[in-house]
């Protein structure tokens, strides 16, 4: 640390630490010691509890207070100091906030919903790391670390979405986030080398400041001007591609949005997580970030991409039956709003709406979760075959879980952004702000609020929908199985608190004193560097007056189709019904042009590796083989022949010279006498 | 006058044919008596060079010392025949090859 901090910026600092590393230390414990114990719940609940205790003292202490970062050198290559540390901003420890405090009711939930699983203690190991990952995703300072855990993040849910990994589905989806999400990955990866590369930093303090080396980088002549570096302007581009990339994968955008709904083959709390906190918050977050380096035209591409996910996934919505799949196409849509709303330039908006967000839609998931777990009793006492989470099996719930039905209104009527909740403080913010953002850019633009607004009519009608199949008229199941017996309830206090904590989060009051102005809410002030300043008008009070008042229309249609049955219902055999139920075909889509393709690419490659590469290394391997024989002969004739040879002619003279040795008497003396004969002979040859 | 060379050659004729019983005739009493020749011939020999010695008949002397040695090795020739005979039941030197490895 290079200058002396205040004791108190200290304590904060170790705060952020204990309030990141408890959730792993749950994991650690888990991991370690609490094999098959039920304590594991417990102890992964107590480190959240006291992390997101320790967050909100840390809320408290930085909130429009301070900024804090401290950092020290992680490490040295060559003359580049590589820093880690910890950054504490208002957004930062919003984040912080968020995710802890949505996780404790989720982990609450979880030791109710998940006691009878056999994999128990691998859920709250998974649970608490996946936190983890969050909570430090949030506090780094640099963008290396922010990378790793992005990562840790994505792998963590890959490990929840796949937790029932004996069923296949659960097997294909969390392959299938996984993947999606590695593409987004690569994207962020590439922009941070692209960064590094400008700015020679990590640091995202010193590069996204206001008046910090992005903002004092121009473009100019199609080079992108940094202070030490001019690069062609096709790499600022490349950067933000990356980086939406990234924040596509990670908070479901299209054309990278097919994980989320597959990603309900986890469990239901975990799907509640996911999708109100941690996982597709990130992409978000990572927006919030990095915000800076967007120039107006990428912001309206984003703004645009925003727009067309939260219509497209809205209008799926509109007809499909798999109750978490409605949820899952409304995340979709709500996060295409925050995207949206990042690309007009309403940063503390979309900041908002993502809070708003993750409470209302962690309490559809818990409440869906428990209607799903109900139906699913009703299924094994009396032995049916049915899909507990089809919505058309439901009905009339409203009498048999009455809490989780005032908590599914309640998150419902936020969802849709009714006065009174929170949604409709956030929801209404986005409207307004796209309309004003619209005006000045002419007569294409304004189909950006228009599409928002006609979003905002599905959402009404889908939200509706969903209520009444589920909650409303009599129970499907009973009407079609007149015999089955029903004991259902809302469960014990560990289902019912969250529910009720998350539902109060879900009203005006936690935001703003003033039910109808989200101008008054406490948290737009925190981000006010961003805001663009708006003028109160006449549309401030017309557009929120409008879009309730064709909500509300909406909400009575769908009432007059679904449960008196009176209006025309749209045939379920036309284009749009078709395009809507199959998913706008994106889903298809992928799977025979992107998959088949990457699947024959892989058959070449395949097909190349066995013939071209496997032939060679086989005609080298011939080659050898041929080789050694030639040595071996070699060897085998000529090196021993020479061997052999020797032998031979030493045995052919031990032989020679044996037949002296016959044992006969006269014979030795007859050689003898030979030999003296020859001495004598030579003797006389050589002296004449 | 019968000269030096005379006996040389009478001496000489008697060894090779001494040599000749040794190593053709396949009776151990053959090659016994050839054993008897060579060492006569080398005898006379003894007593033809005595001749020219300074001490009066000493090559005679000799050569009575020699013919009584020969005498003793010839008994002691015989009995090792003998115990051969005992032993392989011949005294054909050919069909006795135990000296051969």
């Amino acid at each position: 640390m290079s200058k002396a901090l205040p004791y108190q910026d200290i304590q904060t600092i170790y705060f952020a630490i204990a309030a990141v590393v408890l959730p792993f230390a749950a994991f650690v414990i888990n991991f370690l010691f609490l094999g098959k114990s039920k304590l594991s719940g417990w102890v992964s609940t107590l480190a959240i509890l006291v992390s997101s205790v320790l967050a909100a003292i840390i809320f408290t202490r930085v909130w429009n207070v301070q900024q804090i970062h401290v950092k020290q050198i992680w490490f040295r290559i060559g003359d580049s100091y590589l820093y880690t540390g910890i950054l504490l901003n208002n957004l930062s420890v919003l984040m912080l906030g968020l995710v802890s405090v949505i996780a404790l009711p989720v982990h609450i939930y979880s030791t109710a919903y998940m006691k009878d699983d056999a994999g128990y203690s691998r859920y709250f190991q998974y649970l608490s790391f996946f936190c983890f990952s969050m909570l430090a995703l949030v506090v780094m300072d640099n963008l290396i670390l922010l990378y790793a855990f992005w990562e840790l993040v994505g792998f963590s849910s890959y490990l929840l979405i796949g937790f029932w990994f004996d069923r296949a589905n659960a097997v294909q989806a969390n392959k299938k986030a996984f993947i999606i999400n590695r593409i987004g990955d690569i994207g962020l990866l590439t922009a941070i080398i692209i960064l590094f590369n400008q700015y020679q930093t990590f640091d995202i303090e010193r590069l996204f400041k206001e008046g910090g080396l992005i903002a004092s980088s121009t473009i100019k002549n199609g080079l992108w001007i940094s202070a030490d570096i001019q690069t062609p302007v096709i790499w600022q581009y490349i950067a933000c591609i990356g980086i939406f990339l990234g924040v596509a994968a990670k908070s479901a955008q299209f054309p990278l949005h097919t994980w989320l709904p597959d990603a309900m083959e986890g469990p239901t709390s975990v799907s509640a997580l996911i999708h109100a906190a941690t996982m597709v918050a990130a992409g978000v977050f990572l927006l919030g970030r990095v915000y800076p380096l967007f120039n107006p035209a990428e912001l309206t591409t984003l703004a645009v991409i925003g727009c067309f996910t939260a219509f497209m996934a809205a209008t799926i919505a509109l007809t499909q039956n798999d109750l978490k799949r409605i949820l899952a196409y409304s995340t979709i849509s709500q996060l295409g709003y925050m995207v949206m709303a990042m690309g007009i330039g309403a940063y503390a908006t979309s900041l908002f709406h993502l809070v708003t967000h993750a409470f209302f839609k962690c309490l559809l998931f818990l409440s869906a979760g428990i209607v799903i777990h109900q139906i699913k009793h009703i299924k094994e006492d009396n032995n049916l075959d049915i899909d507990p989470q089809d919505i058309a099996n439901m009905g009339g719930l409203r009498k048999k879980l009455p809490l989780t039905f005032i908590a599914t209104l309640i998150g419902g009527l936020a969802l849709i952004g009714l006065p009174l909740t929170s949604g409709y403080l956030s929801k209404e913010g986005i409207l307004i702000t796209t309309y004003e953002w619209a005006q000045g850019k002419g007569d294409m633009m304004l189909l950006v609020p228009l599409f928002a607004f006609f979003t905002s009519c599905l959402t009404a009608f889908y939200v509706a929908r969903m209520l009444l199949k589920v909650f409303f008229g009599d129970l499907n199941l009973q009407f079609l199985n007149p015999e089955i017996k029903i004991h259902i309830g809302d469960g014990g206090w560990r289902y019912k608190a969250p529910l009720v904590f998350l539902a109060l989060c879900s009203l005006f009051p936690f935001f703003s004193f003033n039910p109808f102005l989200h101008e008054e809410t406490w948290l737009l002030y925190g981000f006010s560097a961003y805001n663009s300043k708006s003028v109160f008008d006449i549309m401030h009070i017309a557009i929120p007056v409008l879009v309730n008042g064709a909500s509300l229309l909406i909400i009575y249609y769908a009432y007059m189709i679904y449960m008196k049955r009176s209006t025309i219902v749209l045939p379920q055999s036309g284009l749009l019904y078709r395009l809507s139920f199959n998913e706008w075909y994106i889903d298809r889509f992928y799977n025979r042009v992107v998959v088949k393709f990457v699947l024959v690419l892989s058959d070449m490659a395949f097909w190349f590796d066995r013939k071209v590469i496997d032939g060679f290394v086989n005609l080298l391997e011939k080659i050898g083989v041929f080789t050694a024989g030639i040595a071996s002969w070699f060897d085998r004739y000529i090196v021993d022949g020479i061997l052999h040879l020797s032998a031979v002619i030493v045995q052919a003279i031990g032989g020679f010279a044996r037949r002296f040795q016959n044992g006969k008497v006269q014979y030795y003396l007859f050689s003898m006498l030979l030999a003296v004969i020859v001495v004598f002979i030579l003797k006389i040859l050589i002296w004449n | 006058m019968i000269t030096l060379a005379d006996f040389m050659i009478v001496s000489a004729v008697l060894f090779c044919t001494g040599m000749f019983i040794i190593v053709s005739k396949k009776n151990s009493i053959q090659i016994l008596i050839g054993v008897e020749l060579m060492l006569n011939a080398a005898i006379l020999n003894l007593v033809a060079f005595g001749k020219y010695d300074r001490i009066n008949n000493s090559g005679q002397m000799f050569a009575l010392f020699a013919i009584v040695l020969a005498a003793a090795t010839t008994a002691v020739a015989l009995a090792i025949i003998l115990n051969v005979y005992k032993q392989y039941k011949t005294i054909d030197p050919d069909k006795i090859k135990q000296l051969k490895d």
